[in-house]
């Protein structure tokens, strides 16, 4: 009889939770309408305004960077959904079914993981590329475009993409150290946001040192054509940000391992 | 079957289960009896693998529970009936729990209709009333077919019919030769459940038996009304029974169970108009039991986790 628990039948059983919640749906929705309404937005407004920049401001414009910049609010609807996925079985009491059914933690984990990151990946792919293709439109025939005929422009939108899953992730191993789901977001939102602002009271001769390595830098460089002075390369800011997520789960993963449900 | 091997757990400072020993047996109804903060529940967590033993094991046929190949063909539990995220429905939940353990989809809805809730079974949960969500959980418990259930308070909050209706349950599933362990803080609902009886207080073993045998030990009496008192009255005598009126019309005895005193009537043409054991007795025999153990619980550093 072929009916062990395995990751692959662990997978389907969480795809079949995280589909079959509300908030999921919601979380995506906002996203889509974050990441590609916001991007045009910010496009439609650079337009309008682009005989009053100046020529210095011109000539450093990153028409990919820009037209991704709702990532930077659609990342709280994915650390949402990141949290989510393990915070709302702590709320719920659901995680002493979910390990009474899967009681080998680290398969359930891997579980989440796989469908978390597989889910959010096409997503936001899928977001990230809608918000390029609408940002160059409101931007063609007054503002300089960019096209995918340039793989550095392949690059940047698809690293946005990759950016915004990665967060998913680290979001969602807060939640497995932290278990409460507003503790976990208000810390996520801490890293992201809170953290930059609190950079600018550091001197600037230490500052320059320090702010490339913040995740939301990260991002910046990652989504942007040309990597912006003073920030690691774009490559070099993925392989940061996945060392981050790796870590972040580990600490996670172990704690889930270890501790009572 | 169930068997906990010198199980202690702790959590920080507080002792919940100290040195906790014993089986529990298929094909009979085993009660796992205590006041409130005993360590029932954290005992039933232990099983289950979600909390880790500070010392000894629990283990289910012979393995620890995280090394079961299927768990939930192998054992079921309800521990929380509320334990289910509130915004998917029934049909769903159950679905991502058989899909864990490779059960087939048909086979949750049968479990929806055993348990009666098929026809709410596209609503959401945060909707259903507790017997609902308990129905729901023993729906879940029943998936894999398992051969040991584990049920921790399962007739909290239910109505008289729902109780009645698990009450049955239990014995149908027994009665099939599984395993069936129902822990509960009620030893009146204890005693017309189960088979075996475990009392445990402070996180220690109190008593374990049949319920009979607790029964004797309780010197319960039995409410008797019949058609002819005096020759009841002689024949229960002479049968080692401890007889006083109970009031004008009916008798109480004590140091014979209904079904020797049914017999004893029987066997004396004498006919029986009622008789009724009176379980408070052996309420108040738990109570003693575990007195000590709610002084020390009430006393503050004991919770029930």
């Amino acid at each position: 009889m072929n009916a062990d628990m395995s990751l692959g039948s662990v997978i389907r059983s969480e795809w079949i939770k995280f589909r079959t919640v509300r908030s999921t749906l919601t979380g995506v929705f906002v996203m889509f309408i974050l990441t590609i309404g916001l991007g045009a937005l910010i496009a439609w407004a650079t337009r309008s305004h682009w005989q009053t920049v100046s020529t210095a401001d011109q000539v450093t414009f990153d028409p990919v960077s820009t037209s991704l910049i709702g990532i930077v609010f659609s990342q709280f609807a994915i650390g949402v959904i990141g949290s989510l996925l393990i915070t709302s079985e702590y709320a719920s009491g659901l995680i002493r079914t979910t390990l009474g059914a899967v009681p080998k933690r680290l398969m359930l984990v891997s579980g989440k993981l796989v469908v978390l990151i597989a889910s959010m990946f096409v997503v936001t792919e899928v977001a990230c590329f809608a918000a390029f293709f609408v940002g160059q439109s409101i931007f063609s025939g007054v503002v300089p475009t960019a096209s995918l005929s340039s793989t550095s422009v392949v690059r940047a939108v698809i690293f946005a993409g990759l950016y915004l899953t990665i967060l998913a992730v680290v979001s969602f191993s807060l939640g497995l150290i932290v278990r409460h789901s507003s503790a976990t977001i208000g810390i996520f939102v801490t890293i992201v946001l809170i953290l930059p602002l609190i950079s600018l009271a550091i001197p600037e001769s230490w500052r320059v040192h320090i702010v490339k390595f913040e995740p939301s830098e990260l991002g910046n460089a990652m989504t942007s054509v040309v990597t912006p002075s003073g920030d690691l390369s774009a490559s070099r800011s993925l392989l940061m940000l996945v060392i981050y997520a790796v870590v972040v789960l580990g600490a996670g993963a172990l704690l889930f391992q270890r501790r009572d449900a | 079957m169930i068997k906990i091997e010198h199980l202690t757990k702790r959590y920080g400072d507080t002792l919940a289960v100290d040195d906790l020993d014993f089986e529990v047996r298929p094909g009979v109804i085993t009660g796992f009896l205590g006041p409130n903060g005993s360590g029932k529940s954290t005992t039933m967590r232990v099983i289950l693998g979600l909390d880790h033993p500070t010392k000894g094991r629990a283990t289910v046929k012979g393995q620890d529970y995280a090394s079961l190949r299927a768990p939930l063909h192998e054992v079921g539990a309800l521990l929380d009936a509320k334990a289910v995220h509130p915004g998917r429905t029934a049909r769903n939940h159950l679905r991502a729990l058989a899909a864990s353990n490779r059960i087939p989809f048909a086979r949750v809805d049968e479990v929806l209709g055993f348990t009666g809730i098929d026809s709410v079974a596209n609503k959401k949960v945060g909707n259903f009333s507790l017997g609902m969500s308990q129905r729901l959980g023993i729906a879940g418990a029943l998936l894999g077919d398992p051969e040991v259930l584990l049920f921790d308070e399962p007739v909290n909050g239910l109505d008289p019919e729902g109780i009645r209706w698990i009450r049955d349950f239990f014995r149908s599933l027994a009665n099939e030769g599984r395993t069936v362990f129902v822990s509960s803080h009620l030893m009146s609902e204890m005693a017309v459940t189960a088979d075996q009886i475990i009392v445990i207080g402070r996180g220690k073993l109190i008593t374990q038996g049949s319920i009979d045998s607790l029964t004797a030990t309780a010197k319960g009496s039995v409410f008797v009304r019949a058609s002819d008192h005096e020759k009841l009255i002689s024949v229960l005598k002479t049968h080692g029974g401890d007889v006083s009126e109970a009031n004008d019309e009916a008798l109480s005895v004590s140091d014979l169970t209904s079904d020797q005193i049914g017999q004893i009537a029987f066997d004396a043409d004498v006919v029986l108009f009622e008789l009724t054991p009176q379980r408070a007795s052996l309420e108040d025999v738990f109570m003693e039991l575990t007195a000590d153990s709610v002084e020390y619980g009430s006393s503050g550093a004991r919770n029930e986790r």
